[in-house]
């Protein structure tokens, strides 16, 4: 026998759950613009059908709906798109600081343009064979000396630039694993409080969303893979999980970072990075007490995909076989070489040439052209201060052979043909007063620009920059060229992980964003279908109404 | 497929981004004239650029040094020119006096008025260009002869002297520089042709008396020339007696003693020597021979045929000049080759920098042109899209 307010219930049922659909319609509107936010709908169940099975069932001709319930509100989410979406993401985050870097660099070496290194080398050039042309001129003297200036000043203003990008760089990393931890920590109590509600039968669904927003930013740090953990007690059927987070490691490994079903067991990296020689050594994690871990340490090759690695590439690290490498300090350590070499022959042409004979200051053998630091040649590459002091002391001038002895003409002939030239001999052959017929002669003369010819032509001498022979000309091109294509693909690879996570990001958006239009609607189909129960309720009130009222009046 | 309001407006705001960003390269691109301003635009261009841009400042530069070039040469070759001119003028003058009708005064004025000429001729030989002297080997501060006393210093100087240092001396007698080899056993100074020094016949060894042009200085004056009897069966060398004022002891140092080049580059790994070897032209040679026609015009005791010697000995120095000129001409022909060289490689340099890294203009402003449409439809399919919802018309 079915109860008299059977279809009060019912319709009261009815009003609660699309108010509840009304209410979820108004959470997905206010939160249309909402980052990251998934757009929730309501289960509708009908509620139990009367009768029940058992044994003192009521006869009835069948079984009467008793309503509807919300059984759950779901978030409308596809997780395969997320795995996509974090992949992509991942490259994008590591290609786009790798772009970055390069670009920075691009950008501070300046080629190919008219004020770039390789310009001034080919100016210095010219001022050498307007000197060779105009030896005993002060003018071209000074301008020689000026393009002399202007690389060393250069290759200073490189390296200082480098230097500080560089620097930005280690600071960047500070701050990225600073970011990656405060996003691990915040997932891992997102986690607690989803492992607290979940239980109960709850389904927080804005929780969730939390944390697929933390972990698509993590993932754009480094690459993760992520596990749902099911919860105990009596968790709704859609309840997600808490969740498990792995990093990637290159050679397939995982690392777990997160543990869902475990607070406790929280992982971070350890800020206090471990740096040798001004490069990134390994990565160490410490627990969620701040204490280290006796996990295995991740140096560079087993680091995870994403934008730390990136900037620990560009920042430098020792890669396995003790050196360092990475896109900054190998830059600095070819300029450094290019310095090197460029000075030394430099020098090396200028200790075998004459000072220009001037009044009071007889010509003498040469010395250094540039002062810098071997160590650290670009750094400290400066033009030489006996020659800022005076132009004069610029060795235009080859020896006056005829002021040679036969034997030492000889051998000073040989010795110049030869390549590549033993400076220290010719140097001593020069400086040996032994070598020279009568202390009258000059040693040279004011007009002989033979020792700038060969110093001009140091351009084309060949070199030995750390084993690869070429001119410093070819050898800087070389450089540019390798860092223009290694620009360029991480520009490639970033503009198609772009897309690609554009186009996730899309048919993620086409899943989860809220419409409007399709909110509206709904809502008008709620309100209608609230404003019918309700009006069944009226309809059951006027039956009730007949029963208590209209009934049991006869003859009245 | 589901598409909603926000997914519209983040494509339309990702279409208009994209078309600012083509915008922003083409205008790079038209501002600049060249294709790239980024390395990483292409590699192969910037690389490929470097280096073109490398051969233009140079081939640009050695046409610069060519100007320095033309500088020395076209200097040198008019003083050369000159110079020639003033020896035929002293040959004419000499060949006048050689005549007999001419009295001892009259010979005397024409010794004063060949001084002058060499007079001119020392001035040619400091020629000075740009402030440069070019007659001066790589020496180019200092003139080459400054003190002319030094050209003749008399024959005592020669029995004088310590024997170590008479090998700073020229002697010149008939158009010959002689320099001082040794002591015979008889203690007489042997002075031998400069020309043979360093070769055959050598000082001391078998035959040098009947192969060597010789001047024998004795201890009282004396000066005997010999030289090889060049008839057929003939042993003995022909000797002369010579007066003391007929030759003339200079001192090496009077002329330019730099014999180095000053060498230029004009291509690669070419430099072409743009000076002369002054020595060999205004040589104490040739102001020797000058000044012994002036000794010889100032002897009343000559006659006319004692003067012939010396016009020959003109001749000879005119020869020298010619050479060195036709010598100097040949190198002239040999940069003007290298100058037409040059200039098709600049324009060959020029063209090849242009074409790797200059931008099509035309296509460039046909690109710019279709970008810009491309960009006003993205703005206004974003306008159009981000429409009134349905909210608009629910009532």
């Amino acid at each position: 026998m079915k109860s008299t307010f059977h279809g009060l219930e019912t319709a009261r049922r009815a009003m609660m759950t699309q108010q509840y659909a009304l209410h979820t319609t108004g959470h997905n509107i206010a939160n249309a613009n909402t980052p990251g936010y998934t757009r929730q709908r309501v289960n509708f169940t009908q509620t139990e059908p009367y009768p029940n099975v058992g044994m003192n069932r009521p006869m009835l001709p069948g079984h009467l709906g008793t309503g509807v319930k919300a059984g759950s509100i779901q978030r409308v989410r596809e997780h395969f798109l997320d795995v996509q979406f974090r992949n992509e993401n991942n490259k994008a985050g590591y290609y786009g600081a790798k772009y970055e870097s390069l670009t920075r660099m691009e950008g501070i070496l300046n080629e190919p343009s008219e004020q770039g290194l390789a310009s001034l080398i080919d100016q210095f050039w010219g001022a050498m064979q307007d000197l060779n042309g105009d030896a005993d001129d002060s003018g071209a003297r000074a301008v020689a000396r000026r393009r002399a200036e202007e690389i060393a000043n250069t290759f200073q203003y490189l390296n200082s630039s480098l230097t500080t990008v560089q620097d930005d760089y280690k600071a960047e990393i500070d701050v990225t694993i600073k970011a990656a931890n405060s996003l691990l920590e915040q997932l891992n109590n997102v986690n607690k409080q989803i492992r607290s509600a979940e239980p109960h039968g709850y389904v927080p669904n804005d929780l969730y969303d939390e944390q697929d927003r933390i972990l698509d930013q993590l993932s754009q740090i480094v690459d993760i893979e992520t596990k749902r953990e099911k919860s105990s007690g009596q968790p709704n059927n859609v309840a997600e999980g808490a969740v498990s987070v792995f990093m990637k490691l290159p050679n397939g490994e995982k690392l777990q970072l997160i543990d869902g079903t475990n607070g406790e067991a929280l992982k971070k990296f350890n800020e206090e990075m471990d740096y040798s020689e001004g490069a990134f050594n390994e990565l160490t994690f410490v627990d969620i007490n701040g204490n280290g871990t006796d996990d295995e340490s991740i140096k560079f090759d087993k680091l995870a995909r994403g934008e730390l690695k990136a900037l620990i590439e560009a920042f430098g690290y020792i890669s396995a076989d003790g050196s360092t490498k990475g896109t900054y300090p190998e830059m600095l350590t070819n300029l450094n070489e290019m310095a090197l070499q460029f000075a030394t022959e430099m020098n090396n042409i200028h200790s075998i040439g004459f000072t220009l004979n001037a009044v009071g200051e007889p010509s003498e053998l040469g010395g250094a052209f540039f002062e810098f630091d071997p160590a650290n040649a670009a750094a400290t590459l400066k033009v030489h201060s006996d020659i800022m002091g005076n132009l004069n002391k610029i060795t235009a001038a080859g020896v006056n052979k005829d002021a040679l002895t036969t034997d030492a003409r000889a051998e000073y002939e040989t010795l110049m043909k030869e390549f590549p030239k033993n400076y220290e001999r010719i140097r001593e052959l020069l400086s040996d007063d032994g070598s020279y017929r009568n202390p009258d002669i000059p040693k040279s003369f004011s007009g002989d620009g033979s020792n700038a010819l060969l110093m001009s032509n140091a351009k084309d001498t060949l070199m030995n920059f750390n084993g690869q022979t070429a001119t410093i000309k070819s050898f800087y091109q070389s450089v540019i060229g390798e860092m223009a294509v290694k620009t360029q693909e991480a520009g490639r690879m970033l503009g198609s992980s772009e897309s690609l996570r554009g186009n996730v990001e899309f048919q993620r958006q086409s899943v989860s964003n809220v419409s409007l239009d399709e909110e509206m609607t709904m809502m008008i189909q709620f309100q209608h279908a609230y404003n019918a129960a309700a009006r069944n309720i009226t309809m059951v009130d006027e039956m009730l109404d007949r029963i208590i009222n209209g009934m049991g009046v006869v003859g009245r | 497929m589901r598409v909603t309001q926000m997914m519209l407006s983040t494509s339309s705001l990702k279409h208009i981004s994209q078309g600012y960003n083509r915008l922003a390269n083409l205008q790079d691109q038209l501002a600049t004239g060249k294709r790239i301003t980024k390395a990483s635009q292409d590699p192969v261009v910037a690389m490929k650029g470097m280096r073109y841009r490398s051969q233009v400042t140079e081939v640009g530069q050695f046409q610069r040094n060519l100007r320095e070039v033309y500088n020395w040469v076209d200097s040198a070759d008019s003083a050369l020119d000159e110079a020639t001119q003033t020896v035929q003028r002293i040959r004419e003058l000499a060949t006048q006096a050689s005549n007999d009708t001419y009295e001892a005064t009259q010979r005397a004025n024409i010794a004063k008025e060949v001084k002058q000429l060499r007079e001119h001729l020392q001035s040619l030989a400091n020629t000075k260009v740009s402030n440069k002297y070019i007659f001066n080997g790589t020496n180019t501060t200092n003139p080459p002869i400054i003190d002319d006393s030094k050209m003749n210093l008399g024959i005592a100087v020669l029995n004088n002297s310590a024997a170590e240092n008479l090998d700073q001396y020229n002697v010149t007698y008939g158009g010959q520089t002689f320099r001082y080899v040794g002591e015979s056993g008889d203690g007489n100074r042997i002075f031998q042709d400069i020309r043979q020094i360093g070769k055959e016949p050598v000082f001391g060894e078998e035959g040098f008396e009947q192969k060597a042009y010789q001047l024998i200085v004795e201890e009282d004056g004396n000066v005997t020339f010999s030289e090889p009897n060049k008839t057929i069966g003939a042993t003995e060398p022909i000797t002369k007696v010579i007066r003391q004022d007929d030759i003339v002891v200079s001192d090496r140092a009077a002329v330019s003693v730099n014999t180095q080049t000053v060498e230029i580059e004009l291509m690669k790994g070419v430099t072409i020597p743009v000076n002369i070897d002054a020595s060999k032209v205004f040589s104490t040679a040739l102001f020797g021979d000058i000044i012994r026609l002036e000794q010889a015009l100032e002897n009343p005791s000559l006659e006319g045929k004692d003067l012939t010697g010396y016009i020959d000995d003109m001749f000879g120095h005119i020869d020298y000049l010619v050479a060195e000129r036709a010598e100097l001409g040949a190198r002239v022909n040999r940069v003007e080759m290298i100058e037409n060289r040059l200039m098709e490689q600049n324009v060959f340099a020029k063209r090849i920098m242009s074409d790797n890294e200059d931008v099509d203009l035309e296509r460039v402003i046909i690109d710019l042109t279709t970008q810009e449409s491309v960009h006003r439809a993205a703005l206004a399919v974003g306008a159009r899209v981000i429409q009134p919802s349905l909210i608009d018309f629910l009532r």
